[in-house]
């Protein structure tokens, strides 16, 4: 089945016209020196205000750090790592990187020390921009290792007092450096962007492996900035748009928003206090575009669902009429049926009296478009939003095209497909149901994994190792990973994601595992969300000490059930799952159990929970586990534990 | 003060803005929709009997102000402040009366004007000097020594002396005309709801803006913890003794500002129920909050103009009841602080602002 070219073609006009000699820093220059001190580039919330910055702070500081980095040695192609929370000196030292012709590595900054090992030593870093004292003490201890790391540059003094390191080096010091210089050769910073060419490399990107080492893909400038523009010719942004960075920069999602889109419109990047306030932060911007993994929406959706559940009598009747006329009126939406007068005016009055102030507490009121990608979001979350009226749209892509390749279009969304392709992008299926891509932003190559280059990109086709197809609408449809897909015992194919994304629309469910490729009926490893369970048990009068205990209890047991019970509902017989267990813990990436983007890592857990897969496939009711697991302080406990296995009835 | 609640997508690039009065669209429409309210509906549409009411109203928020100041945010208990009142309203009366003003004073008509500044200045000082043993005692002590402010003031000094000034007996007349701020002559209730309007609004900006300024901090960390409060730096003394300034000299704008409603006024207008009732007035609309003091002042006069309109057609069944009306009132204003204290201890301000946030939180409970 080979399907041609589905690219629909946006008549809209380009920002900017992106040429094979333009570059990020070029774009960078152009823009900083047209907007000056007239137009804020960035805030970052600090002392209780949203502090500006402006185009003009930024190219000074890039400037300076750009030629600081020169004075200590950087030279053209050379690797800065960059490691911490968003914040505007991350992306200064990222700019300046680019700008002195180097390519910038970014680091998730909840990695762990082997992680950041791997990936400083793989890429040869030279220079590593730690926030604080935390990412310091991890590049201190794998300096010695990494033969290629010259300097550690941080930013924010708190803690870093007593450390004497001649290989420490301060964010200010390094300007001073590129103060120094610029005033022995003031057009060198010119000069250097200048020099620069959009084929030439500008990140290492290392993808969050579900499987093997992360592998690190090379994007170009040209490959970044084509994406930028094929999205924003999509869905323009204005320049007087806000949007809030508080993702890792290590996701190439943040990426895309932060720099690709970013440079090219103009649009304002606001920083959070801190990550734990990045929710209040968001409410306080209202930005006008964001994109965030289906995890966060997620959240958002158990937030309703649980304030829902504690408000008082007419506020929930409010809310449930409201919320089954969003229902309605979205999948009228979703059908493209006209949407008769009455109903149309009974979702003003739903939108006027409930949605509008839901999206308000959600910091959704001003958002035009809003992306998800990354993972796949189960049907009930998609339709959540466009009950509330919030136009939430799927992206796919991956790192290997810069981002995005296929979004869904305005006014034409449905919630099981992703949409379709992006100007200048096209799409194929081949005879086994691969996904491959071909545009101007498909990527470079792995470094230093040529066998890697080899298996993904074939004569300009990137093969993306995802199973899916092409509906009716000319949509694409996402399967799943092709390594993940199922067989189930009736012989047909299914896709795990699927059920997985379902059983999270419990507010109660934080993650799940579904198991049952090639066996005899589908299982599923539940992960209870102990915020929100824990509360409901503690209105219900239940005593728990510990996650371990509330997970274990059947009342616990039974909100779970009736999750999957209503996943169980829509599905065909051999798809349902037929037993399921609530875990002792909740998946972590630091137990390599996710990945650093919270995917699970399928293969592994199958590895490391053998005897509960082992349970679940036998008639037993009880699993006992008796193991030692260890915590982010370095502590060990030992758990010992029976494991309740419960059958879902019919 | 609460913070307040904003909509989504409210942030502010500096100070100046993350401390504005009005931060959004919708509270300046508020706003003005209030000040037009006040300034153009109601001496549109109010007769004189309700402008007489709203007169009262103004009257004992300027009263309650400074006691809420000192109560409410200093933590300094006061039951004599109709003292300072008096003050106020003797030192203003015997200034228009009995001064030699320039003639081109009077003919600008700024004497009234000149001498309310001048009796609150008066008043203020008055406070600071009755303030003194807060240096040295607190609570019951202080509520005694307030007390004492108010016998001395007006049942000695004023009804023994001031008032025998002119040798005009027990009470000063203010002869129409007297009163006139510039061409201007107060002589109608509406004039002097514009009066009361200007003064009220003038004084409760001042106050806001002074609790959230290093002094209403100060003021703050006294009435939270005085020991505290010294440790961190706050003279204490000093900074108590403010607020008995700051309190006596917005009770001298409410002296100053009633005589203009008054034909004559005599120490009877003064008297320690009156002090009582200020701090009542506050009790019920919430301790430590403005908007208290303003919902407290509306709740008291308007419950008690209420009550006597309830009284006067009972009267003909029972005529005992006007007689002792005074009585119901004394009865009434207890009952009504019992029923706060006991249901609302809180005070109205915390129940309006229960209301705001019952529909900022909507659909939510929190």
């Amino acid at each position: 089945m080979q399907h041609g070219d589905k690219t629909v073609q946006n008549n809209s006009k380009y920002n900017v016209e992106v040429t094979k000699d333009l570059t990020i820093p070029k774009l960078f220059y152009e823009k900083a020196t047209e907007y000056g001190k007239g137009r804020v580039v960035m805030r970052e919330k600090e002392f209780g205000i949203w502090r500006p910055i402006t185009w003009h702070d930024y190219l000074e500081n890039v400037k300076y750090l750009a030629l600081g980095l020169v004075r200590l040695g950087l030279e053209e192609g050379d690797k800065v790592a960059m490691i911490g929370d968003n914040r505007p000196e991350g992306l200064w030292a990222e700019m300046a990187a680019l700008c002195a012709r180097g390519v910038g590595v970014w680091l998730f900054q909840d990695s762990l020390i082997e992680e950041v090992k791997y990936i400083i030593d793989h890429s040869d870093t030279k220079f590593i921009f730690g926030e604080g004292q935390e990412e310091v003490d991890k590049a201190i201890s794998i300096f010695n290792e990494c033969p290629r790391l010259e300097k550690i540059v941080w930013d924010d003094p708190k803690g870093l007092r007593n450390y004497n390191e001649d290989y420490l080096i301060s964010l200010r010091e390094v300007q001073e450096l590129g103060r120094e210089l610029d005033r022995q050769q003031p057009q060198l910073f010119k000069e250097m962007i200048d020099k620069g060419h959009g084929d030439e490399v500008a990140l290492l990107f290392y993808t969050s492996g579900t499987t093997s080492l992360p592998k690190g893909a090379l994007l170009s400038h040209n490959n970044m900035l084509t994406m930028g523009q094929h999205l924003m010719a999509v869905d323009p942004c204005k320049p007087t748009d806000d949007y809030v960075s508080y993702l890792p920069f290590a996701w190439i999602g943040e990426q895309m928003m932060s720099i690709s889109c970013g440079l090219q419109v103009g649009y304002t990047i606001n920083f959070p206090e801190a990550p734990e306030t990045a929710q209040d932060n968001i409410r306080e911007i209202g930005p006008h575009v964001m994109f965030a993994p289906p995890r966060m929406y997620e959240q958002m959706t158990r937030t309703v669902q649980v304030k829902y559940l504690d408000s008082t009598w007419i506020k929930r009747k409010c809310y449930e009429y409201s919320t089954k006329i969003g229902y309605h009126v979205a999948d009228l939406k979703f059908q493209k049926k006209t949407i008769p007068w009455y109903w149309a005016f009974l979702g003003w009055l739903a939108s006027i009296t409930v949605q509008n102030k839901v999206k308000d507490h959600l910091g959704l009121s001003r958002v035009r478009n809003a992306y998800t990608g990354g993972a796949a979001m189960g049907p009930d979350h998609f339709r959540f939003f466009h009950a509330l009226g919030v136009n939430l749209k799927q992206i796919y892509g991956q790192t290997e095209v810069a981002g995005i390749s296929v979004v869904h279009r305005s006014g034409d969304i449905k919630f099981d497909t992703v949409g379709h392709p992006i100007p200048e992008t096209e799409i194929k299926i081949t005879e086994e149901g691969e996904i491959l891509t071909r545009s101007p932003s498909v990527f470079l190559g792995y470094y230093k994994n040529p066998e890697a280059d080899k298996e993904t990109l074939k004569d300009g086709w990137l093969y993306s190792g995802d199973k899916g197809f092409i509906d009716d609408d000319g949509h694409l449809v996402v399967f799943d990973r092709t390594k993940d897909v199922f067989t189930l015992r009736d012989g047909k194919p299914f896709s795990p994601q699927y059920l997985e994304t379902r059983m999270k629309f419990s507010p109660y469910v934080r993650d799940s595992w579904v198991i049952g490729d090639q066996r005899e009926y589908v299982t599923a490893v539940i992960c209870i969300d102990y915020a929100v369970a824990g509360k409901w048990a503690d209105e219900k009068k239940i005593n728990y000490t510990s996650y371990q205990e509330l997970s274990q209890i059947p009342e616990v047991y039974n909100l779970v059930e009736a999750q999957i019970r209503q996943a169980n509902k829509d599905l065909p017989e051999a798809a349902r799952v037929e037993k399921f267990i609530n875990l002792y813990k909740e998946f972590d990436a630091d137990d390599d159990e996710l990945t650093r983007t919270r995917k699970l890592r399928r293969s592994f857990v199958e590895k490391r929970y053998q005897e509960i897969v082992d349970a679940l496939y036998s008639d037993d009711d009880n699993v006992h586990i008796d193991t030692t697991v260890k915590y982010e302080d370095g502590r060990q406990a030992h758990i010992n534990i029976d494991l309740h296995i419960r059958k879902v009835k019919e | 003060m609460s913070t307040t609640w904003l909509p989504c997508g409210t942030y502010h690039q500096n100070y100046v803005h993350d401390h504005a009065w009005w931060q959004t669209k919708f509270i300046k429409a508020k706003m003005i929709l209030l000040l037009i309210i006040l300034f153009v509906i109601i001496p549109l549409v109010a007769d004189s009997y309700g402008l007489s009411i709203l007169n009262l109203v103004g009257y004992t928020i300027l009263g309650a102000i400074g006691v809420q100041l000192l109560i409410g945010f200093c933590g300094q208990i006061t039951l004599g402040h109709a003292a300072f009142i008096a003050v106020g309203a003797y030192t203003s009366t015997l200034l228009i009366l009995e001064f030699p003003w320039p003639k081109i004073l009077m003919d600008w008509g700024l004497a009234y004007p000149i001498s309310i500044l001048i009796a609150a200045i008066v008043s203020g000082a008055w406070s600071v000097l009755f303030g003194l043993p807060c240096a040295r005692v607190k609570g019951f002590y202080l509520i005694l020594t307030t007390m004492a402010a108010q016998f001395i003031t007006v049942d000695f000094i004023i009804t023994g002396y001031v008032s025998q000034i002119g040798g005009r007996g027990q009470a000063f007349s203010l002869p129409p005309g007297t009163i006139k701020i510039g061409p201007w002559v107060i002589d109608s209730d509406l004039k002097v709801y514009f009066v009361m309007l200007v003064l009220v609004i003038v004084c409760v900006i001042g106050v806001l803006n002074l609790i959230r300024s290093r002094v209403g901090r100060a003021w703050i960390a006294i009435r939270d913890n005085d020991i505290s409060a010294e440790v961190m730096g706050i003279n204490v003394i000093k900074y108590k003794l403010l607020a008995f300034y700051v309190a006596g000299f917005i009770g001298g704008v409410a002296g100053a500002f009633w005589i203009s409603n008054l034909a004559a006024i005599s120490p009877e207008h003064f008297p320690w129920f009156w002090s009582l009732w200020l701090v009542g007035v506050i009790l019920i609309g919430g301790v430590g909050s403005i908007h208290g003091t303003i919902f407290g002042s509306v709740f008291m006069v308007v419950v008690m103009e209420m009550l006597q309109l309830a009284v006067i057609p009972l009267a003909d069944i029972y005529p005992k009841l006007l007689v002792d009306f005074l009585f119901i009132k004394e009865a009434v204003f207890g009952l009504a602080i019992c029923v706060f204290m006991i249901f609302e201890p809180n005070g109205l301000a915390y129940r309006w602002w229960q209301m705001k946030n019952y529909f900022n939180l909507w659909p939510f409970s929190y």
